[in-house]
């Protein structure tokens, strides 16, 4: 918490990612002028206009780091390292930033021999204007993270109990159950039993509510493995409602492919 | 209308006749609107079975038409289906994902708001009480309720109201409800409420009881309000043959069940057999994903939680339904005592079937088979039981069940949750991170040394803390910062204000001190529940009192880490000089300035005597525990003779959040001070 009377500082940066998560926190609307009354801005380029947010004040320290985006460049492993090296407290959200994101898919081509010079030149007329790392990661494969949001995007009720709790000083209320906690919960009736559609929600972190069920869609696994992600089981029982291996592969190898047990269970479908 | 001085006169009306109480008696099948009509002008919502997403699910109905007329469900392991029955019965049906538990329970409460009072500057709480019933003024009939799914609300009753403590919550909704059960005449797939002994015959708990047939309803009332409402319904006694109906259809219902569950020696053999190989195999399936536990009627286990409270809206304290099968629930600053799944899964069924019986004297299963069809991989505890039987260690005796006696007139309950405001008056830095609090508690406090106290702070969270001491009204708390909340305690300052409620759990055996030795072990902040034992002791003149100084000694052996963790430093200074006591203190890693013993208090333990018949009171981390347990064991010591002070994931501090469960206990109410004998067969094994 910063002393008395003054704001604590915060930074909302971007790496690679689509500021979907970010925007999240404009989606704010009735929490948002609450929010700037709690805490004071002083780097988040999305939300404040650019003379607002002159270079000078993009240096630290700040008291809260919001990191969006996976490191996909040499030059964000640098920002991360700084970033780092300014903020007391360090948060990453969204898929991206705590998984590598669906640009992660680029981590599993050298599988296929084919190395990642050789991909740019496949995507790009000029690759030479490219200056990509071979991986897209998560955050806190290069820095100490003080809390991961999940999500794809990220869920603002979750975004604004995050933000509450670090002013507060006590621990966020964001659970790491499966997605069935909250499905049960809202008393959606199980899509896997009544209706054969395969879900990922028993191996899915939690924190969307819930929502593709509760429309008889089965879980896209938006939120990235859970704790304990039994993925092979649930792999079996896609298989035995009839899904293809290359369906189960794609089912893993979606938002979150670079998040280590999805990543597994993909390949075992390879 | 019955006539409470002839409640067998006869009325010649088909309405407004009134039979002897607990008559079956036949009603159209019209009857039922009325039935519906009557419940709703006397101001109950009602709530039942209707059809939604494939599936019979209990929602808000207002005719008959809203019940599911016709349809019936076919369920398998992991499967289920809805089917077009041959008839238009509108009970034609077993058991859905959806129990009652949901509006009684609901999956998602507010337990209490705290406010911020400007001129005091502080905040204060609301008492749980206040929250309101959330069933609205005239209360909620449910309609339909099957024998099994009323057995599982007898069960809940007796973890949310039946014991030491009430939630008043619970307590206003069940008061509130109207029970209109149903006989089934037709069995499921997956139900085994006979093996439980928990149906299918309606037999208590009731207000209003139908059979369905054809043409027809039975109609019976259980209650008085049961009764007021059957005298208004269009009724006449029932024929022979709808009797016999009745009868040959509960028969063939009993001989339909699609599982059974063998149940003799069910606890003792499932913590006999807590190592077998089935469980392993189990693991290998199940997604941890927690179903089973929402869809099950008994279930009970929630997690409390300090929620969003940026700028005006009041702090507030949720409850949401949780299970063992996620991570959070055994939780504590960093460890997690079930890790696996295998773990998680053990632990749901050895308390379902097992533990249950010793906490409340009843099974945790009603043989509903509602955790068979909404498993997702179709994990059957009945196979698994099997399974398990079908090679099996003799069962070992589990602790018996302790009822707690009813209401008495000289104690009320205590209400859940109702916290006390209590101001900081002294805060002492003990080590660079551990304080000692002293509060000053209103008149009349008592505790006993090894009881608990769970401080809050609004918007912040709620701890368990054990009491360390007390003078003159002034309670202390010695708290070690490893948290959020232990952080703010620790930041406190004197004429802070805190929530205080407790004392709770159990407390070191001192009646049991005198004339005999006493060894006090303790490791790190574990001396702080045990400075209580050692200031009584310390104070009891035993010099005094006719006593062998050889054979009526009083030993501390404490360790900390290293010097700087030692805990009550002038304390410890103050017993060592007082002839009564032996006080040896030893550190895991030195310092240069430190002369003392170097080492595990086991090692400081080994070298001192440790007569048969003395007292073993010891509190540290579980692991420094089980090794002094150990190295007593190996010295003769009567499991009897040792005490030890458990911790858990304690939220509710009253044995209803369940997340604080040690085999068949509750670290909360049975603990935390346990007599080693009562824990021996769980104590150091891992997953529980």
């Amino acid at each position: 918490m910063a002393a008395k009377g003054v704001l604590p500082r915060v930074g909302v940066f971007k790496l690679a990612s689509c500021d979907g998560c970010q925007l999240t926190l404009l989606d704010c609307e009735d929490e948002l002028l609450l929010l700037a009354e709690k805490i004071e801005f002083v780097h988040f380029p999305e939300g404040v206009s650019f003379k607002a947010s002159g270079a000078a004040e993009r240096e630290g320290p700040f008291d809260l780091a919001i990191i969006e985006g996976s490191v996909s460049t040499p030059e964000q492993l640098q920002t991360v390292r700084e970033i780092r090296r300014q903020s007391r407290a360090l948060i990453t959200i969204g898929a991206c930033a705590t998984s590598g994101g669906i640009q992660a898919l680029r981590n599993f081509v050298d599988d296929d021999g084919v190395n990642h010079e050789a991909l740019q030149k496949l995507v790009y007329a000029q690759p030479e204007y490219i200056d990509t790392l071979a991986t897209s990661t998560p955050v806190s494969e290069h820095v100490a993270v003080d809390f991961e949001l999940r999500g794809c995007p990220i869920d603002k009720g979750q975004l604004l109990e995050l933000i509450s709790a670090f002013i507060r000083g006590r621990s966020p209320a964001i659970k790491n159950e499966s997605v069935c906690f909250e499905c049960k919960r809202r008393g959606t009736v199980c899509v896997v039993v009544a209706d054969n559609t395969p879900c990922l929600g028993p191996v899915t972190h939690a924190g969307c509510g819930a929502i593709c069920p509760a429309y008889r869609r089965g879980c896209y696994g938006c939120f990235g493995p859970r704790e304990s992600a039994a993925t092979e089981s649930l792999a079996a029982q896609m298989k035995n409602i009839g899904q293809s291996e290359p369906e189960i592969l794609r089912a893993f190898r979606l938002f979150t492919a670079g998040a280590p047990a999805f990543e597994e269970e993909s390949r075992r479908h390879e | 209308m019955v006539d409470p001085k002839h409640p067998d006169s006869k009325q010649s009306d088909a309405i407004g006749q009134s039979f002897k109480p607990g008559t079956r008696l036949s009603m159209p099948r019209t009857g039922l609107a009325t039935l519906f009509t009557l419940l709703s002008a006397e101001g109950f919502r009602l709530v039942g079975p209707t059809l939604r997403n494939g599936a019979i699910v209990f929602d808000d109905i207002a005719t008959p038409a809203d019940l599911p007329v016709g349809w019936t469900d076919k369920q398998s392991p992991g499967g289920y289906r809805l089917e077009k029955r041959a008839d238009q019965r509108a009970f034609g049906f077993v058991v859905g994902p959806h129990s009652w538990k949901q509006y009684l329970f609901p999956p998602k409460e507010t337990l209490y708001q705290a406010t911020f009072d400007p001129v005091a500057q502080l905040w204060r709480q609301s008492g749980n009480a206040a929250v309101g019933s959330g069933n609205g003024a005239g209360g909620t009939a449910f309609i339909g309720v099957r024998a099994c799914d009323l057995a599982a609300i007898r069960i809940q009753d007796r973890v949310f109201i039946d014991g030491k403590y009430v939630d008043p919550a619970y307590d206003n909704r069940r008061k509130a409800s109207f029970i209109v059960a149903v006989n089934c005449l037709e069995a499921g797939d997956l139900c085994f409420c006979d093996s439980m002994e928990t149906g299918p015959e309606v037999t208590t708990g009731y207000d209003i009881c139908l059979t369905e047939f054809d043409d027809t309803f039975l109609v019976q009332a259980g209650s008085g309000r049961g009764e007021a409402m059957v005298a208004q319904l269009p009724v006449q006694p029932a024929s022979q043959a709808e009797q016999k109906d009745l009868a040959s259809g509960l028969a063939r219902c009993r001989r339909q069940m699609g599982r059974q569950l063998d149940t003799e020696d069910l606890p003792g053999l499932l913590f006999a057999n807590l190592d077998h190989a089935q469980w392993d195999r189990v693991a290998q399936r199940c997604l941890a994903c927690g179903n089973c536990t929402m869809v099950c009627p008994t279930c009970f286990c929630y997690s409390a939680d300090e929620v969003a409270d940026l700028g005006e809206d009041p702090a507030q304290r949720e409850r949401r339904w949780d299970s063992c099968f996620s991570q959070q629930h055994s939780q504590i600053h960093g460890a997690t005592f079930q890790p696996t799944i295998k773990d998680r899964y053990r632990q749901w069924l050895t308390h379902k079937l097992a533990s249950w019986t010793s906490q409340f004297g009843t099974s945790g299963c009603v043989g509903c088979g509602r955790c068979i069809a909404w498993c997702p991989v179709g994990i059957d505890l009945t196979e698994e039981v099997a399974a398990i039987k079908a090679d099996a260690e003799t069962p070992v005796p589990l602790p018996a069940y302790q009822p707690v006696p009813t209401a008495q007139a000289a104690e009320p309950f205590a209400t859940l949750f109702a916290t006390i405001e209590a101001t900081v008056t002294e805060v002492v830095a003990e080590t660079p991170d551990v304080v000692t609090l002293s509060l000053v508690m209103p008149r009349g406090y008592q505790y006993r040394p090894g009881q608990f106290n769970m401080l809050s702070l609004p918007g912040i969270g709620e701890v368990p803390i054990s009491v360390s001491g007390d003078r003159n009204g002034i309670v202390e708390h010695t708290v070690h910062r490893v948290g959020n909340v232990s952080a703010a305690l620790s930041a406190l300052r004197p004429g802070a204000t805190l929530g205080v409620r407790g004392p709770y759990g159990s407390a070191w055996p001192l009646a049991q001190t005198p004339g005999r030795p006493v060894t006090i072990v303790a490791g790190g902040i574990g001396l702080a529940p045990l400075r209580s034992v050692m200031r009584s002791l310390a104070e009891q003149d035993r010099t005094t009192v006719a006593r062998n100084i050889d054979s009526q000694w009083v030993r501390l052996v404490y360790g900390a880490r290293e010097p700087e963790a030692l805990l009550f430093n002038r304390e410890l200074a103050l017993w060592r000089q007082n002839a009564a006591l032996r006080v040896a203190v030893t550190v895991d890693h030195s310092t240069a300035d430190w002369t003392g013993n170097v080492g595990t208090v086991t090692t400081l333990l080994r070298r001192k005597e440790m007569p048969v018949d003395g007292l073993y009171l010891v509190c540290g981390p579980e692991v420094m525990m089980l090794a002094v347990v150990r190295l007593l064991q190996t010295a003769q010591i009567p499991p009897e003779n040792i005490y030890l002070s458990m911790e858990r994931n304690m939220k509710c501090a009253a044995g209803h959040c369940g997340r604080c469960q040690y085999g068949p206990y509750f670290i909360c109410k049975d603990g935390p001070v346990f007599r080693y004998d009562q824990v021996a067969f769980l104590f150091g094994r891992r997953g529980f």
